[in-house]
């Protein structure tokens, strides 16, 4: 059945939009007239049915929304979790390169480090005390006290000026010869200590020899001649009386100063 | 508030939605679980078939076909959603069932607008007046006329369907 031409009159009655009059005058009409009652029928069954369909609808659309904002706050979640871990992460990989870095600087500030070979020799190197003042009083040589006294003090130039005024005459040639050699090498003349060392070692009869073969050893290791300075330390070594078999032979065992010998 | 769970069909009946989208807001997750373990579906998929479940829920209870809530209404679901998978459902009678289906399938036809004016009246039994408020619409009597122009709009699909 075709509601249309009702349909006006239906729905106002329906939705309460008539008069009183004319909601009475509609309900004997509706009474009389089996056309306008069958529409009736037909409209309350419609409205019915859209009842139940706008029900599923609405709880439909609720349910949509309702997941879109589950799933919205799911991802908002899962977002906030990633960057909470992100963060973490990142903070942990600071820290771990924060005590890598001082790790690596601590390691690289107080590592064993090898001696280069300046600083090996310097510090095997024993170098002559030098006479003790009591030692050079009694030799009456006004020149040698004093060069020796500037020695001690570390005055190596101005000691080496002293000894040099010293007259031949009134000193051994050994003694001067010795340090000479010394106080040049003191002075980091190594070259030209040697030839003064190598002149007092060869003295057989000076006490001063055994003495001056240790450091003429070490004046040629500071000039690079390895092979002799080894030769000469190991004979040193050999020689329990010489005052610096010691010496000697931490210097030979010493791997910064002979990487290849030991 | 929570519901007795006595008076959740009684509400339900009248139009109260509450219980299943809260339902649906607490298993919406166990539901999934349980689709993907039983049912080997994703979570998309499984959150559809839920949707779904709950509004074959709300029709029957609307419909008058479920008339006591069950004990275990979670495990309810499960037994309706397995249903649904093999397609078989307990259904209205055939005449009713395809009234509404085919009224259903019309309503989807028309403006969201007109779809929203006919939910607010026929469903939450908004009056004129706080339908247009809803709605935007000047007054009341615009608030008739709209609901009235999407009511004819809808039966004249409805008999073109016929």
């Amino acid at each position: 059945m075709d509601l249309r031409p009702y349909l006006d009159e239906l729905e106002r009655f329906a939705d309460g939009q008539l008069s009183e009059a004319e909601q009475e005058a509609f309900e004997q009409r509706l009474a009389q007239d089996e056309n306008l009652s069958a529409a009736f029928q037909a409209y309350e069954q419609f409205t019915a049915d859209l009842r139940w369909v706008a029900g599923h609808e609405t709880l439909r659309l609720r349910l949509r929304n309702l997941d879109k904002r589950l799933d919205e706050r799911q991802t908002a979640l899962t977002n906030l979790e990633t960057r909470t871990q992100a963060a973490r992460i990142r903070w942990s990989l600071l820290v771990v390169g924060l005590v890598l870095a001082l790790g690596l600087g601590a390691w690289f500030l107080f590592r064993a480090r090898p001696l280069d070979a300046e600083r090996a020799w310097a510090h095997y190197y024993v170098p002559d005390p030098g006479l003790p003042e009591a030692t050079a009083q009694r030799t009456n040589n006004p020149l040698l006290i004093k060069a020796m006294r500037q020695y001690r003090d570390g005055h190596y130039s101005a000691a080496l000026h002293s000894l040099r005024r010293i007259p031949a005459s009134t000193l051994g040639d050994d003694t001067l010869l010795y340090y000479t050699g010394v106080m040049l090498l003191r002075q980091d003349e190594a070259g030209a200590a040697r030839s003064y060392l190598t002149r007092a070692a060869q003295l057989p009869a000076s006490e001063l020899a055994g003495k001056a073969r240790y450091h003429l050893a070490m004046a040629q290791l500071r000039t690079g001649q390895r092979e002799q300075a080894r030769v000469t330390l190991y004979s040193i070594s050999q020689n329990t009386q010489n005052p610096y078999w010691a010496e000697a032979q931490a210097a030979l065992r010493a791997p910064e100063l002979f990487p290849h010998d030991l | 508030m929570p519901q007795p769970l006595a008076a959740t069909l009684t509400h339900l009946r009248v139009g109260n939605q509450t219980f299943l989208t809260t339902f649906y807001q607490e298993h919406r997750d166990i539901f999934a679980a349980w689709a993907r373990q039983q049912h080997q579906l994703a979570p998309a998929a499984a959150h559809e078939l839920f949707r779904s479940v709950l509004l074959e829920f709300y029709d029957q209870v609307a419909d008058g076909r479920l008339t006591k809530l069950p004990d275990d209404v979670l495990e309810h679901m499960y037994h309706m959603a397995a249903q649904q998978l093999k397609a078989t459902s307990a259904a209205l009678p055939v005449a009713e069932a395809s009234r509404r289906s085919r009224l259903l399938e019309q309503f989807g036809q028309l403006g969201s607008d007109c779809q929203q004016v006919l939910m607010f009246f026929y469903f939450r039994g908004y009056n004129f007046k706080k339908l247009a408020g809803k709605m935007g619409f000047a007054n009341a009597t615009v608030g008739r006329l709209q609901k009235a122009s999407c009511l004819r709009r809808l039966y004249e699909l409805h008999l073109r369907g016929e």
